[in-house]
Formats: structure tokens, C-alpha cells, sequence
């Protein structure tokens, strides 16, 4: 029967890998939404490995150990498979190192199950295992190596194998205490004599780990040793020492050693530092909460965001590709072990299995609860490993080894239990490792399900630029449907292409590491297919690829051919050139110099942010300039007066919509506070709107320039302004203000102004067409920085002039 | 469409996920309901022994657990002191729904009705055994049965 249930979990684990397996190859084709890609098929190796190891794993235990427990191996079995199969996705290199380790790990496994079925030996040799253990960590003293080249040296290496002693020492620690605590404690009625020897082992293990400064595993040694003092005695007062103990040392730790500080900071508040000391952890729980309920699928993730993901991030990285279903069941599996571990525990036939069983099943359960918390922020991040599952090949080693020696304490027939004086330790540790499991559930499914969607907006969440490769964005169109900004390439490469780059600073740019700015910023939502798709849309599509839908385009107010003239004209000088439909407020021309190519970013993003000329700041509507005489041609609004008041003045200001920020998909300036007057500055855009209050009848209009987005369902859709024309003044103070400055022979009127009260002098031209134009109203603002009265009528009228062109 | 086979495929990969998990979990319930039938709480007929004393006086002892030890032992459930008894002298166990009793292979032998006794025999009401020279008299009573203690 033991057999059959054994074969049979097997089988079922065999099932979830081998379609993990079958998603991992198509998931190339997944991602780019075609069948014209290259598969994934190198994992079938590892596949392959896993199902033979298994099969010899079943095998050994069914020939050597009848009556064993059947629920350990197929869990460790799972577990191991779905490690590899994790660590082959993220680094293929990491899976095939990893299949020969898991090969490793299930013949130690069959040696063991073949000759230390008597577990005798163990407790007779305790001080000889223990102490080779302390002296193979000690050699990492002086010819400790880093596999990776940087970092604590905590390896004995030779000839491209690693071993890391540190896992190995943690078990025969356990059967040292197991041991030793078995023979004695019947017997001896005092205390604390009977503890020295033990307290003396543990002690040296613990400080040769924090020469070392390999911290994690100096706290696991603390709780191994109170646990399992704990269950030989019952006594309650190990656990709180424990705790005190490791609260000091925490403490202690805290305030001397740089490691465990930055550590602790890191872990009660991740998000002042995300970019630095927080990277893992924040990256971490994006990717945890890109897994969401069912997870992207094996291969649609992107888990190699999170720094070594195949080994201390392995949780994340699997939280990620199976989602809140994957790791429910993962904790399942976990429980199924501690639950069978601690079974074979009570069951067991003497106090030496007995205590091992226990101590064994707490340093998995210990191990695996502490990094995995580490990866959801429960805890403090340990650099442990995930037993069983994550990369390296010591620790696969040693959970194997601890497996085999839990399958022969199992593999026993109603025989007797050895009587349990106080089952209350027994108890108190299940029931720690099951309310650990709970909260490694509770704190998964807060990240994946109700912060999912607020951490995965961060800037810092490189999926949205990743996803920009897979999915086309939408194009920016001029009014006349000529692409501005376009996607080119194919899905895996597509590429954002600025076709008119000298509207860079309207326009802005999209960039992976960049960010996002101007139109390309404010539109995203539409651009990324975010806005203006259904949203059952969305969420299918985010359920399939884990993207966005493809995005929409959206055509500006914009009109490629006067904008083009209007960059001609304004050259090499600085300023801002602002032309608007009077009427509606729609934007025909906003150019800003001196621009950037936005094609080149690559190569010049990171100087651009430190130019001194300000490239990257669209002057028309984010630089504010002082008015200067440019308000004179709307003085004469106030009536007859020489010089107007303040008062008077700051009351015209508000109908020019001086102090109010214009609204429209862009980014602006904040306007002026209202009680300035004389040191007045605003932008070119509100000039241009003040002026296009002359021109239409004495109504400002609402500025636009998105007008509308091309929907897959209703076509285009017209986004309407965001807010309303305002009557400033009637038509005839509006005309006769016009008329006032009008041009000889033309039809549109100009005004020149200036203003001194910065640093530099800058020059202003407002125009706009007069009120017996029967064609469109038009208004026109030039600024120059410096005084050039002369280019900046010349752009003005020359604009004026290409615009009402018949 | 490859998106959706995909799709269906993640649910599958799940849904063997939980079979494996809930396989397990089923299977363990019904070792625990198993182990739990096994161990509710078995109705034995109480069995009452009379045991006479060498002055012609019985002394009466009822008993309710399914297994009752007689010998010169004080560990034993009726302890006969008597020098023809050995120490674990003969047992009386209940099961498939009858009192049985056998011989624990004692010096002087046990005998049921004045038969001498070689394998375990079943009792009925009003048997006679004999262990050494110690006499006893089985009575079942039929109607007040006891339960045993649960034990899990």
C-alpha cells in the first residue's frame, strides 16, 4: 500500500512538471503572439534527469525501506523538480549544475538508505561527525572561496565543485544534540552540567559562523539548538532565553555590524531606499505581486529581474510564474512534510529517533519559513536556502540526507512509540510551523491580490518597459493622421521611433531606463492600451501575457507642416513658439529650442538632465517668462487709464488667465500666485490663450491638443477639452483691442513686447487674426530669450502668414 | 489562441498541483478514520470471576478491559496467591465477540471443567477453571456491559 501511494504522488508530480515543462517551450510563443519563434526545449534535459532520479528514488525506497513514511519522498520529489525546473528557466547554465547536484543528492540518499539503517552509528560517532563538520567550516577560515567571486567565502571548492559546510554542519549539529540528549537526559536529574557539552559545541559552531559572518545560519544554529532542547526537556524556559537571546543579538547586531543593520532597515521600511540597499526585496514583492492569483505561467514572467532569483529569490521567482495557486500549493507541500516529519517523530521507536525526527523536520521547516518570509518581507532576509528547491548544490545535498534519515526513522510496523513524557513541545512545534505557513499565506496573498496593482505602477517595475518589447504602442498622429511618434519592429523587438524629433520637448519620449516624459507620459494609459480598451480586454490579455492590449493611437492638435515652418523660423535662437485655433483652443504649433533627439537617447540621455540649456524643458508651456510689456495690447480693455492700478491690473490678469494653470494633457507650469503683479511671469501657452481672446470675440478658449484616440470598438473617439472657454470681455472691447494693434495690409495684428526684470531680457510677439478674418481665428505667441525684436516679429508674422494661407 | 491553449494549460498544471496535495490529505483521512475505528470505544461484556479462597469463601472480581491476567505475579489482574500457581498462570482474553482463555504455559497447567487446557478455549457462563489447586468461577453478564476507556 505504502507503495502504491508512493508511486502514485510520484506520478502526479511527474504530471505538474511535465506541463510545466510543455509551457516552458511554448511560452516564446506566448510572449511574442506568434508561432514563428524559437521554442524552449533545453529544460527536457532536466525534465528527463528528474523523472529517472525519481524513478530510481522510488525504487531504492521500495526495496530498502517497505514501511516508510509515503509522503515524503513524492513531496521532497515535487519540490526538487519544481526547483529545477525554476532554476533551468532562469539560467540554464544554474539547471544543468542543478540536475547533476539533484543526482548527487538522490544517491547520498540510496547509500544511506542502504547502510545506516541502523542509526546507531550516528549516535555513536556524534563527537567524530560533529567535529569533522566543525572542521571543514573551520578550513573555509583559510581556503574559503566565493563561487561567484565576490562575497563571504564560505565554500571549500575544487575543480569547479562547491561545497558550503555550513549546510552540512546545521544537520549533524541536530544529530549531535539528538544524540547526546537521548543518552543522557533520562538519567541525569541536574540540569545544567548535563547542558555544558552541548552548549560548548553549539557555542563553537556558532562563533566560527559569525567569523565567517554567515548570520543567517548563526540564528537557525540558536533555534535548532533551543528547539530541540526544548522537546528533550519540555521546559518552556529554553524557548524564551532563545528569544531574548536572539533579540539581543539582534540588538547588538543592529547597532555594530553594518550587515545586520542595513538588513533590519531594509526589512521594516523597504520603500525609502528602492533603488539601493531595498532593490532585492522590492523587486522582489513586484514580482510576487505580478504573480497575482494563477501567475503569469512558467516562462511569462520576468522573475530574472530580482537579483540571484534562482537562489536566495527563488520563492519570488516561482511566486511570479504560479501565482498565489503555486505557492498555496507549495506551502501545502511543506506542511505535508513537517506534518509527516513530526508523525514520524511521535511514532518513533526510541528517544534518539525520536528527537532526531524532530529536530531534523525543524531544521527544514525552520530553514524554509525563514527565507521565505525573507522573500514576502515577513521576516528579515536571511541568505538562506529554500530546502529541496533552491539553487546549490550543498543544500539539495542536505535536505536529501536529512530525507533519507527521516525515511528510515518511518520505516517501522506497529511497533511500540517510545513513551512521550510531555507531548507539549511536540505540539507547540507544529503548531509554530503551521501558523508560520498561515502567515507566509496571509502576507503572499496581501502583496499578489490587494497591493498587486498599486506596486506594480511603480516606476520601478521594469515589467511595463519589458512589455513595451512585446506589445506595439500606440502612434502619435498630427491632425492630418501623419505619424509623429510610431512603434516599429516586430513583437521581442519593437522599437519607439520619434519620426519629427524636433517636438522632443512636447512630445517627450518613452524609454526603458529613461522613464517617460512629455505626450509620451501624460497619453501613456491610451498609448499602452490601458485606457479606451474594454476592460474585459485588458484583463484577458493580462491574463494571457501577463501585458497590456495593444495600444491606441491618438492624434494631436498638432500640424506637422506650420510646426515644421514654425521650427525653421524660431532656429538656433531659445524661446517658444505657441500657434492656437482662437476658437477651439487646439494647439497647430508648440516648438521649444533648443530640442533633442529623442532617437538618440541611448547615447545622450544621461547628459541631457545636466545641459545647462535646458533641452528636455518644453519652454511653451513649462517656462514662465516675465510679461513685461507684452499685456499692454490688453490694457486698453480696462477703458481710458494712463497707467492702471494694481488693483486694476491683477483683475485683468485673472480674465487673462495669468493665475490659472492651464489644463490639458500635458505637463505645465503652475501659474503665478495671484497677488503678483509687477514681477508677473507666465508661460508662452497662456499668453498665446490670453491673445486668442482678442481674436475670438473676446472668449478664451479651453487649450487642447489631444483631440481624439482611435478606439478598436467605436473608432475615433474625441477627447474633449478639459475644461471650459471662459467670456473674458465682450466682442467689441475685444475687437477694438485687436483693431488697435493692427498690421498695414494685413489681416491679423502684432504686438511686440519685452520684459527686463530677470537675468536676461526676453522678447515677446503676440498675434492673431482680426475679427473680420472670415477663415479660422488664429493667435500666435513668439518668445525669444534675449531681445531679438526682430526674429521674433519676423517668426510671428511669417507663422501668421503660412497659417491663413488660403 | 496559442495564448489561450497556454491558458488552459497554467489550469491544468494547477489542478495537478492540488490533486497531488489533496490526494494526500485524503488518503491520510482515511488512515486516521481507520486508526479512529480501530480505536472507538469497544463494547466488552464485563466478566466476572469468583475465586475461592482455600477456607471454602469466594471472593468476587469484575472486570471490564478485554484482557485479564491471572498469576501469582501482583502485577496480575487476580492474583492468586497460591504455590501451585505460577506467576503469569493464564489469561482471559475477549475477542471476535467471545471470552477466551489460555494458558500462559504455567507449571501446573490450567484446566477448564476439569479438562485439561492445550489451546485457547471460548468460556461460557458458570465454567469452572482451575490454575494449580486455585479454583475460579466464570459468570458473563449479559446485560451490564461496560465500555472501555477510549485509548488513541
Amino acid at each position: 500500500m505504502n507503495d502504491q501511494r508512493e508511486s502514485r504522488l510520484i506520478a502526479l508530480a511527474a504530471v505538474f512538471l511535465f506541463l510545466y515543462s510543455v509551457i516552458l517551450t511554448l511560452a516564446p510563443a506566448v510572449r511574442e503572439q506568434s508561432l514563428n519563434v524559437a521554442f524552449r526545449l533545453s529544460h527536457w534535459l532536466g525534465f528527463a534527469a528528474w523523472l529517472l532520479l525519481a524513478f530510481l528514488a522510488y525504487r531504492v525506497t521500495s526495496r530498502l525501506l517497505p514501511d516508510r513514511d509515503p509522503y515524503l519522498l513524492p513531496s521532497a520529489l515535487f519540490l526538487s523538480g519544481w526547483g529545477l525546473l525554476t532554476i533551468w528557466r532562469l539560467d540554464s547554465g544554474f539547471g544543468l549544475r542543478q540536475a547533476l547536484w539533484l543526482g548527487v543528492g538522490v544517491i547520498a540518499f540510496a547509500l544511506i538508505a542502504f547502510f545506516l539503517k541502523d542509526l546507531n552509528f550516528l549516535r555513536r560517532y556524534k563527537y567524530i561527525l560533529l567535529g569533522t563538520g566543525l572542521a571543514l567550516t573551520t578550513l573555509t577560515l583559510f581556503l574559503g572561496t566565493n563561487p561567484t567571486g565576490a562575497g563571504p567565502r564560505l565554500w571549500l571548492g575544487c575543480c569547479g565543485v562547491y561545497l558550503q559546510p555550513s549546510e552540512p554542519l546545521k544537520l549533524l549539529l541536530v544529530v549531535y544534540l539528538a544524540a547526546y540528549l537521548a543518552d543522557r537526559l533520562p538519567t541525569s536529574l541536574n540540569f545544567f552540567p548535563l547542558l555544558w557539552p552541548t552548549i560548548f559545541a553549539t557555542g563553537i559552531g556558532i562563533s566560527l559562523l559569525l567569523v565567517q559572518r554567515d548570520l543567517g545560519t548563526a540564528s537557525i544554529f540558536i533555534m535548532l539548538y533551543a528547539v530541540i532542547l526544548y522537546l528533550a526537556t519540555g521546559r518552556r524556559r529554553v524557548l524564551l532565553a532563545a528569544t531574548i537571546g536572539l533579540i539581543v543579538a539582534g540588538l547588538i547586531g543592529y547597532f555594530f555590524i553594518d550587515v545586520v543593520r542595513t538588513r533590519l532597515d531594509v526589512w521594516i521600511n523597504p520603500w525609502n531606499d528602492p533603488t539601493g540597499h531595498a532593490y532585492q526585496i522590492v523587486q522582489s514583492l513586484l514580482a510576487i505581486a505580478n504573480g497575482g492569483t494563477i501567475g503569469r505561467g512558467p516562462g511569462l514572467g520576468s522573475p530574472s529581474l530580482v537579483p540571484v532569483a534562482h537562489s536566495d529569490f527563488i520563492f519570488s521567482a516561482m511566486a511570479e510564474e504560479t501565482g498565489l495557486a503555486g505557492t498555496f500549493g507549495l506551502f501545502a507541500i511543506f506542511g505535508l512534510i513537517f506534518a509527516r516529519g513530526l508523525i514520524a517523530s511521535l511514532r518513533a521507536k526510541d528517544r534518539f529517533r525520536r528527537l532526531l525526527a524532530a529536530g531534523l523536520t525543524t531544521y527544514l521547516g525552520i530553514q524554509a519559513l525563514l527565507i521565505i518570509g525573507g522573500n514576502l518581507r515577513l521576516f528579515p532576509l536571511t541568505g538562506e536556502t529554500l530546502p529541496f528547491v533552491a539553487y546549490g548544490g550543498s543544500s539539495l545535498l542536505t535536505a536529501f540526507v536529512a530525507l533519507a534519515l527521516l525515511l528510515i526513522i518511518s520505516n517501522q510496523t506497529d511497533v511500540e512509540p517510545v513513551p512521550l513524557p510531555s507531548p507539549q513541545p511536540y505540539f507547540f512545534l507544529a503548531a509554530a510551523l503551521g501558523l508560520g505557513l498561515i502567515a507566509a499565506s496571509l502576507t503572499n496573498t496581501w502583496w499578489s491580490v490587494i497591493r498587486s496593482s498599486d506596486l506594480l505602477a511603480r516606476t520601478d517595475n521594469a515589467r511595463r518597459s519589458i512589455a513595451d518589447r512585446y506589445v506595439k504602442r500606440g502612434s502619435l498622429l498630427d491632425r492630418n493622421n501623419q505619424p509623429i511618434d510610431a512603434t516599429e519592429g516586430s513583437s521581442g523587438s519593437y522599437k519607439r521611433v520619434y519620426l519629427y524629433p524636433e517636438l522632443a520637448p512636447v512630445v517627450g519620449y518613452t524609454h526603458p531606463i529613461f522613464g517617460q516624459a512629455g505626450l509620451e507620459a501624460s497619453l501613456d494609459d491610451y498609448l499602452r492600451g490601458l485606457q479606451g480598451n474594454p476592460s474585459s480586454l485588458i484583463w484577458w490579455d493580462h491574463l494571457l501575457y501577463g501585458t497590456p492590449p495593444p495600444g491606441l493611437d491618438v492624434r494631436l492638435s498638432l500640424d506637422l507642416e506650420l510646426q515644421q515652418r514654425a521650427d525653421q523660423l524660431l532656429g538656433k535662437s531659445t524661446g517658444a513658439i505657441v500657434l492656437l485655433n482662437a476658437q477651439t483652443g487646439e494647439i497647430l504649433v508648440m516648438a521649444s529650442h533648443p530640442n533633442y533627439d529623442p532617437n538618440k537617447l541611448n547615447e545622450i540621455g544621461a547628459s541631457l538632465a545636466k545641459d545647462s540649456t535646458a533641452p528636455l524643458v518644453n519652454r511653451a508651456a513649462q517656462g514662465m517668462y516675465p510679461v513685461g510689456t507684452a499685456a499692454v495690447p490688453f490694457y486698453s480693455t480696462l477703458g481710458e487709464v494712463n497707467a492702471p492700478s494694481t488693483q486694476q491690473l491683477q483683475a485683468l490678469f485673472e480674465k487673462l488667465g495669468f493665475y490659472t494653470t492651464p489644463q490639458l494633457s500635458l505637463p505645465v507650469a503652475i501659474a503665478a500666485p495671484r497677488d503678483e503683479t509687477a514681477n508677473l511671469q507666465v508661460s508662452p501657452l497662456q499668453m498665446a490663450l490670453a491673445a486668442a481672446s482678442l481674436s475670438n470675440s473676446g472668449m478664451r478658449p479651453a487649450p487642447r491638443i489631444a483631440l481624439a484616440v482611435n478606439t478598436s470598438q467605436q473608432g475615433w473617439v474625441i477627447l474633449p477639452a478639459q475644461t471650459q472657454p471662459v467670456q473674458i470681455f465682450s466682442a467689441d472691447v475685444a475687437a477694438a483691442a485687436a483693431l488697435q494693434n493692427s498690421l498695414q495690409n494685413k489681416i491679423y495684428w502684432g504686438w511686440i513686447g519685452s520684459a527686463n526684470s530677470t537675468k536676461t531680457p526676453v522678447t515677446w510677439y503676440l498675434g492673431g487674426t482680426l475679427p473680420n478674418w472670415q477663415g479660422t481665428p488664429l493667435a500666435v505667441v513668439v518668445l525669444i530669450e534675449g531681445n531679438n525684436p526682430f526674429t521674433a516679429q519676423y517668426a510671428g508674422q511669417e507663422l501668421m502668414r503660412a497659417a491663413t494661407k488660403p | 489562441m496559442i495564448g489561450a491553449l497556454v491558458l488552459a494549460l497554467r489550469l491544468l498544471m494547477v489542478l495537478a498541483l492540488y490533486v497531488f496535495v489533496g490526494w494526500a490529505i485524503w488518503t491520510i483521512a482515511q488512515d486516521v478514520k481507520r486508526t479512529g475505528l480501530q480505536a472507538m470505544p469497544r463494547r466488552v461484556p464485563a466478566i466476572r470471576l469468583e475465586v475461592w479462597t482455600q477456607n471454602g469463601q469466594a471472593v468476587s472480581q469484575a472486570f471490564s478491559q478485554p484482557e485479564v491476567t491471572l498469576g501469582r505475579d501482583p502485577a496480575c489482574d487476580v492474583l492468586l496467591d497460591e504455590e501451585t500457581v505460577s506467576a503469569r498462570h493464564a489469561r482471559l482474553s475477549y475477542h471476535h465477540n467471545q471470552w477466551w482463555l489460555e494458558d500462559l504455559e504455567s507449571t501446573n497447567g490450567t484446566s477448564l471443567n476439569a479438562t485439561r487446557l492445550n489451546t485457547a478455549t471460548v468460556l461460557t457462563n458458570g465454567d469452572e477453571i482451575q490454575c494449580g489447586k486455585a479454583r475460579l468461577t466464570v459468570s458473563l453478564g449479559n446485560n451490564d456491559t461496560l465500555p472501555i476507556a477510549q485509548k488513541l
